[in-house]
């Protein structure tokens, strides 16, 4: 899962060989050591200890883990609380992703050549300053269904003349998650991309301007070319962020103190109820393997994306 | 000459800033009326105008009763202003969820971890993009794939070993919070330092300064701004980190806000305290809201180098 590629150091240094660039070699160690050592024992380490673990029956701190083989994937997958957690996964990478780019291209569009434009990406990043649990407890109030006592959307609902709907049930959350997720992080992504299409020369929009082109070809033509790279960068953030989704949905789809019901589970929520949640017992075996679901699965989606964005670059 | 004396050029941003070019006008007739930019532009705004209702409906709410909040969500608070007590909601979110310890807590962890996670991470940046050595280039991409692990791939071991050596506290907290920030960190560095010219090391070289030198006296400085925008981004990630927050800290006298919010939430719920936890909410927001007016643009530089290279 190549996520970034490092242009090699110029080649111009390693000619020049003497005794101050093997002194500069020396530094390589005592320089990086230390955040390759921690990246090492809390990272690399870990993920290798789960994905063996998750090839055990383990209860938890207290019991030995044996091996169990693949039991724990199969049973699993058999789950209706793994299969619920894996689909709404699904939901929120794909279509949250599609919404989220979706509006961020329609505000690329606009955004490029409109007066306040700094202004109006400043106050749609916002959100992304908002640690997702106070996010979540924050929607759950503008969400609110309690007759005589609505939250600000029923509250709206109700002023325009239609019915109050029951947004946070089981069935209702995982679209209010998705479109609350889509709100919160378009803020982000319009930021990345905006930079990237402030970057794209201005006469190539004059231009067009002067063919006649219109916004969508603009787009089309210029914008979605020449800003594919970061587009692709985007994409694989995003994927990695809506895949480990937890707090949010935790917090807005249930109690607040123990998990939601398992309609509105993500894999995140999943890996938390089977070990630390205070609802139900622990299933550290199961928690593993679910948690390497959540790795194969950014590995794979990633892998794909790049596969799928490649193309010989555009210079500029 | 000592080497302190080198010239940088364009002194501390780490890009040169470059000015846009002027806009020109556009050529006549070329505005046409279109149905796409005009639904755009009233997306954008009615996008712009929800979120600053959103913040406004934040702000207000945390001064009103729950009758107040929940029939009258557009009007100024009155009620508690009334009986004069306007602050009762903050006063009754700081007591009861512990914010007062909680807020000392985060800021000393929050503060030593970004700290210490830069400090860590700026000279392994530097190795990785400076010092010519083979293999450097996989090595950054083996530290970037880091970013896309999932925190609950790691959790489950680290917890168990952890505990072990009863670290199960905000000592473990604080290493983790070091750990797990470096290869975003890494990854944001070595784009500022990819950005430095050769130059000058090599000036800094001839003029006699030492490797390590080099390094503290020339370039370091010269990547202050992407070192700031690596504490800022790291600071609001780790000021708003709860999962691990809540895996890890089990004493309330140790919890960070996150963690006082959450815990904080269940049990105000159940007394319908609505005015009490928006108001924690905001504690909670408030903070990260000065620090993004105050940065908000090295903010947003950060994320597109890091994003955008």
């Amino acid at each position: 899962m190549a996520t970034v590629t490092t242009p090699a150091t110029p080649p111009a240094r390693a000619v020049k060989a003497g005794a101050h660039l093997s002194r500069k070699k020396r530094l390589f160690w005592p320089f990086a050591a230390p955040a390759l050592v921690l990246y090492l024992a809390f990272l690399v380490l870990p993920t290798i200890a789960t994905v063996v673990l998750s090839f055990t029956s383990w209860a938890g701190a207290g019991d030995t883990p044996e091996p169990n083989g693949v039991t724990n994937y199969t049973q699993m997958w058999a789950s209706d609380s793994f299969q619920y957690a894996f689909r709404n996964t699904l939901i929120y990478v794909f279509l949250g992703g599609i919404g989220t780019f979706a509006l961020a291209f329609l505000f690329t569009m606009v955004l490029r050549d409109m007066k306040g434009g700094k202004i109006v990406r400043a106050i749609l990043f916002f959100p992304n300053i908002v640690a997702p649990v106070a996010l979540g407890m924050f929607l759950g109030f503008v969400f609110k269904y309690q007759p005589g006592k609505q939250g600000l959307a029923n509250y709206v609902l109700e002023g325009l003349g239609a019915d109050a709907a029951k947004f946070l049930a089981p069935s209702n959350v995982t679209g209010v998650v998705t479109a609350s997720l889509i709100w919160a992080s378009s803020g982000f992504y319009i930021t990345i991309l905006m930079a990237a299409v402030d970057r794209i020369p201005p006469y190539l929009y004059e231009d067009a301007e002067l063919g006649g082109a219109s916004p969508w070809q603009k787009f089309r033509n210029i914008t979605l070319p020449m800003t594919w790279d970061v587009v692709g960068v985007a994409g694989v953030l995003w994927t990695i962020n809506a895949l480990k989704i937890f707090e949010l949905v935790f917090v807005l789809a249930g109690p607040g103190t123990y998990a939601p019901p398992n309609e509105a589970w993500t894999l995140g929520i999943y890996v938390f109820d089977r070990t630390f949640g205070s609802n139900g017992t622990p299933d550290f075996g199961a928690a593993c393997a679910c948690a390497v679901a959540m790795i194969a699965l950014v590995s794979v989606l990633v892998v794909l994306l790049r596969r799928l964005m490649r193309r010989d670059a555009i210079q500029f | 000459m000592s080497v302190t004396d080198v010239e940088a050029p364009p002194r501390p941003s780490p890009k040169p800033v470059r000015k846009p070019p002027r806009k020109p006008r556009p050529a006549p007739g070329s505005k046409r009326f279109s149905p796409l930019r005009v639904l755009g532009s009233t997306i954008v705004w009615l996008f712009t105008a929800g979120n600053i209702l959103v913040l406004y409906w934040l702000l207000t709410a945390s001064f009103k009763t729950p009758v107040e909040i929940f029939t009258k969500p557009f009007d100024l608070p009155y009620q508690w202003f009334k009986v004069g007590k306007p602050f009762r909601n903050f006063i009754y979110a700081w007591n009861n969820a512990g914010f007062g310890e909680a807020v000392l807590t985060t800021v000393v962890l929050v503060g030593l971890a970004t700290v210490v996670t830069v400090a860590v991470s700026a000279p392994c940046a530097y190795a990785l993009t400076r010092l010519g050595v083979r293999g450097s280039g996989p090595m950054t991409n083996v530290v970037a794939i880091g970013m896309g692990v999932p925190f609950q791939t790691v959790i489950i071991p680290l917890f168990v070993v952890l505990s072990k050596v009863h670290l199960d506290n905000e000592y473990g907290l604080f290493v983790l919070y070091v750990a797990l920030s470096i290869p975003f960190t890494v990854f944001l560095m070595t784009g500022f330092f990819r950005s430095l010219p050769d130059e000058l090391e090599e000036a800094a070289a001839l003029d006699g300064a030492s490797p390590m030198r080099t390094f503290f006296s020339v370039m370091l400085p010269l990547t202050r701004g992407g070192m700031i925008t690596a504490l800022t981004l790291n600071a609001i990630g780790l000021w708003n980190e709860t999962l691990l927050a809540i895996v890890f800290l089990k004493d309330q006298a140790h919890f960070t806000l996150s963690r006082a919010l959450f815990t904080f939430y269940g049990a105000a719920s159940y007394q319908s305290e609505y005015g009490g936890l928006i108001a924690g909410v905001a504690i909670v927001v408030l903070p990260m809201l000065v620090l993004y007016l105050v940065l908000a643009r090295r903010i947003i530089t950060g994320l597109t180098l890091g994003a955008g290279k």
